[in-house]
């Protein structure tokens, strides 16, 4: 028998997530993490990016995790690098994005004396994590790491946080090293292979729907189920919509594809859902930005819903069969139980129905085409910003997003192809997401265009993140949708508090961003008029190997529509300033 | 709303109560009260080790009670999102007892 490889804490720590196949960390050291920094120091395996500011550690995991569908992994120190990192694991626990966040801890013999940067993270954290752990005993560590990453990624995924005592990871301790090939958490078992017999009751709604409708968010990306989706659908011809965690799992220039739905979704989207006799919702929650009033919504439909967790389904809307599985296992069994029986179905009795929306997007799409005119005398409109951006980049982009009407609009004027490639804040909205979160996807995805569509409130969120970007050498394109204003703030004030503009705006105090770019050693470029728009967009993206950082400034009047109205039913919007459905 | 009892068996783990308890808070669900034994006889649990393919050994597991007021609807909901904490074996009302990916139609805990 070979002897057994005798380590620390710290570098227990280090072998195992190296073990685990982790490749990156994003983090900020400080003094309850300095055994692990040195340990970190001491390897080779795993490169960590310094940040600087925890959030951006977190969002930058978060946008890692996103775009390439592994762990997100964060190391932090304790106190205020603990609690600096709490937003950002709010945002993936709130959109269930994967992630382990490893965070320093003052020595297990001065917990609970106020010492110095001691703050109870395991405390702090619990209502935003999936599940979390603190070192008791070192010896541990590798069986602890192993279960997060298990948690982390399996189910519905989510954050785990890991909080280390820094005893724990004492240089002189050593212990005997093994990293567990298997993981058995008995408490937790999350369904996998669907149950038959709801595959079954699911399949023959299916064949009898006239006007079915897909419905698919984040959890179809969550379980790769691109393919699958796409090939059930090659069988019902059905239409399809998104939710704006869902985009880019249905191909946005299919003919089928509606277009997103809910607050900010397309008229022939929200009309679909609400007058569909099936709706069958595929890892997706019917969230409050989906269903409007839940008592109003879709009056007619019965519902399939196909989720990992049980505790999703039938919680605002109850599910006539409820399929629990992975989505991609649950998409895979209906497929195959509906190949049997093709000869009981017909394509063409949907005709009516795709008649029907066809009627309905012809008479109030994405109106922004209908009454764009990029003459100087105009302001630009964000919506053309882009829709320049779409073009010029081919709909290949990864785009990460902040939060507010800029989002919108990218979700709704940037078309995605394929998941994974649109990385927002869904469920939290955290402001300051948008450009950490483009690091963590330029370090996946380094021969990719990532850029970033964001706004001046937002960007100023996470602003300090454009000096990690100088230093690991990120070249992100970022667009500034510059309507001097907390855009979507003041829409809700000019909708419901008479134009009253409580504090949604700067009162000339933002600052040159140009120059603010620059400083930070990037290239920075003002755009103010229409005819100067599309060419300066197109110097940026030509620039292959610099951070862009491009300021676009836009009619601060505009509006996003179509928008529900507020408790509803999803048939109710406003489709511009001044018209309703 | 009715007053309903929900029991549960959980690892007996530092950290495993106060995620029960703050899940009521945090889904605005309300405690009437609340009792925690360590478990020493696992003769009522074969079905669980069974189940779950595992042996309960001393102080590994304690059980919990919680008397609640909530409507029906609630319910469903309160146990699903028990039995979505990591830490929490089984839960079961009157009625039900999920078991992790089980659900069984009776109180067996
Ligand atoms: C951290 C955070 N604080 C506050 C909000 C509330 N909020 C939502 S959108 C918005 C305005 C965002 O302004 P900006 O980034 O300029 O985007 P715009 O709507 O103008 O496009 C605010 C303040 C939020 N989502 N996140
Ligand atoms: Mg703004």
């Amino acid at each position: 028998m070979g002897k057994k490889l005798k380590l620390s804490g710290a570098d227990m720590l280090m072998r195992a997530l190296h073990d685990e196949g982790v490749e990156l960390i994003f983090g900020y050291p400080g003094g309850a993490a300095l055994h692990i920094y040195d340990a970190l120091f001491r390897q080779d395996k795993i490169e960590h990016i310094l940040v600087r500011h925890e959030q951006g550690a977190t969002h930058a995991a978060d946008g890692y995790a996103r775009s390439t569908g592994k762990p997100g992994v964060v190391l932090v120190t304790s106190g205020p690098g603990a609690t600096n990192a709490i937003t950002g694991i709010a945002t993936a626990f709130m959109d269930s994005i994967p992630m382990v966040v490893i965070s320093g801890q003052v020595a297990s013999h001065l917990i609970g004396t106020d010492a110095f940067q001691e703050t109870d993270m395991i405390g702090i954290s619990r209502p935003v994590v999936k599940h979390s752990y603190c070192v008791f005993d070192a010896n541990e560590i590798p069986k602890i790491v192993k279960e997060a990453f298990h948690v982390a990624t399996s189910g519905r995924p989510g954050p785990v946080v890991i909080d280390i005592p820094k005893d724990m990871t004492a240089p002189d301790n050593l212990f005997e090293y093994e990293y567990p090939k298997k993981v058995k958490i008995r408490s937790y078992n999350p369904p996998v292979e669907p149950d038959e017999n709801q595959i079954e009751r699911a399949v023959a709604e299916l064949l009898k729907a006239k006007r079915p409708v897909i419905y698919a968010g984040g959890g179809a990306i969550a379980s790769n189920a691109e393919e699958e989706l796409f090939r059930l659908n090659e069988i019902l011809d059905a239409p399809v919509t998104n939710t704006l965690m869902g985009l880019g799992i249905y191909p946005a220039t299919h003919h089928r594809f509606l277009g997103m739905l809910g607050m900010h979704g397309t008229y022939q989207a929200n009309m679909a859902m609400h007058n569909a006799d099936l709706i069958i919702a595929i890892g997706a929650r019917f969230d409050d930005r989906i269903t409007n009033n839940p008592s109003k919504f879709s009056p007619g439909a019965k519902v399939i819903h196909l989720d990992v967790d049980h505790s999703s389904v039938s919680k605002i809307i109850e599910a006539n069969i409820a399929v629990f599985g992975q989505v991609k296992n649950s998409l895979s069994a209906i497929i195959k139980l509906l190949e049997t029986k093709l000869d009981q179905y017909n394509k063409d009795t949907l005709q009516p129905w795709h008649d029907q929306i066809k009627n309905w997007k012809s008479s109030h799409g994405l109106n922004y085409e209908l009454y764009k005119d990029e003459s100087d005398e105009n302001p630009i409109l964000p919506q053309a910003v882009v829709q320049h951006v779409y073009n010029i980049t081919e709909g290949k982009a990864y785009v990460t997003s902040d939060v507010g009407q800029h989002q919108m609009f990218a979700a709704q004027y940037y078309h995605f192809d394929e998941p994974r490639k649109w990385i927002n804040s869904g469920s939290m909205g955290t402001m300051g997401f948008g450009l950490p979160a483009a690091m963590g996807v330029k370090f996946a995805f380094p021969n990719e265009e990532v850029l970033c569509i964001t706004g001046e409130g937002s960007i100023q969120m996470c602003i300090q993140e454009l000096s990690t970007c100088l230093q690991y050498n990120l070249p992100i394109k970022i667009i500034n949708i510059n309507n001097e204003a907390l855009g979507m703030v003041k829409q809700w004030q000019d909708m419901n508090y008479g134009g009253r503009h409580s504090q949604s705006t700067y009162q000339n105090s933002l600052p040159d961003f140009v120059k603010l770019a620059e400083s930070y050693g990037h290239v920075g470029i003002k755009v103010e008029k229409n005819s100067e728009l599309k060419s300066a967009l197109e110097k940026a993206f030509s620039m292959k190997d610099r951070l862009v950082f491009v300021d676009v400034y836009v009619d601060p009047a505009e509006h996003v529509y179509p928008m529900l109205i507020a408790n509803h039913s999803l048939e109710d919007m406003w489709l511009s300033k001044d018209k309703k459905t | 709303m009715i007053k309903r009892k929900l029991t549960l068996i959980m690892e007996n783990k530092p950290g495993a109560l106060v995620r029960v308890v703050g899940l009521f808070h945090q889904r605005g669900y309300n405690i009437e009260s609340l009792h925690v034994d360590p478990v020493d006889d696992f003769t009522p649990y074969k079905f669980i080790e069974e189940q779950l393919e595992t042996k309960f050994k001393e102080n590994e597991i304690s059980r919990l009670t919680i008397q609640t007021l909530v409507s029906d609807s609630l319910m469903r909901q309160i146990l699903r999102q028990l039995n979505k904490l990591i830490d929490v074996i089984a839960v079961s009302n009157e009625e039900t007892t999920y078991l992790k990916g089980v659900l069984l139609d009776e109180n067996l805990l």
